[in-house]
């Protein structure tokens, strides 16, 4: 992929991690604080999926999954803790 | 020929992954009611980074797409599932502030 689209895509999602820090710091409440973790997340994930195309590297992807994996767990832990009063209950 | 399209393939998925993520972010920058930022996240967390990770086809390499694929069906399976979570905990909350 051309690196015209990329760079422009890169300084984008780069503003857009600014925009996720500003939601997380404007949360009222603890589960809008995790609903801007996890959108942080996910703009995060599609950093590393750009950074990959643009080195032509695979490598980035890597850690790009085990982002998600690591997001989606803390988010439902967080969740049902929140929900129930205990990370098992 | 076929380099050129898949180019040109890859720069439209990335450009409305591009868009679908910014729409999401300014959802949750102006609602204020959990549920609301809830809906406006769901788009970012979901078809947004399935389009950015679906724009891999421009790269034509075929380990990133692989892992791309990889990451897609994962984020597809995940993606739901932690915003029924969250949606599930603010209902409890709720509930129990009523109580």
């Amino acid at each position: 992929m051309p690196d015209a689209i990329l760079f422009p895509a890169l300084v984008w999602v780069t503003l857009l991690l600014v925009g996720g820090g500003l939601a997380l710091v404007r949360a009222r409440d603890v589960l809008q604080r995790v609903i801007a973790f996890d959108s942080l997340a996910a703009l995060v994930i599609a950093l590393l999926a750009m950074l990959s195309y643009l080195r032509d590297v695979g490598y980035y992807l890597d850690a790009a999954v085990a982002l998600a994996l690591l997001s989606f767990t803390a988010t439902v832990a967080v969740a049902r803790y929140l929900a129930s009063g205990g990370p098992f209950g | 020929m076929i380099s050129a399209v898949l180019d040109v393939i890859g720069g439209v998925l990335l450009f409305l992954g591009l868009t679908l993520m910014t729409i999401s972010l300014y959802g949750v920058l102006r609602q204020r009611d959990t549920y609301h930022q809830l809906h406006a996240q769901g788009l970012a967390t979901g078809p947004g980074v399935i389009a950015v990770l679906a724009s891999s086809i421009g790269t034509e390499n075929a380990a990133i797409i692989t892992f791309a694929v990889l990451a897609i069906s994962f984020v597809a399976l995940t993606s739901p599932v932690s915003g029924h979570a969250i949606a599930r905990a603010t209902r409890r909350r709720r509930g129990r502030a009523e109580r």
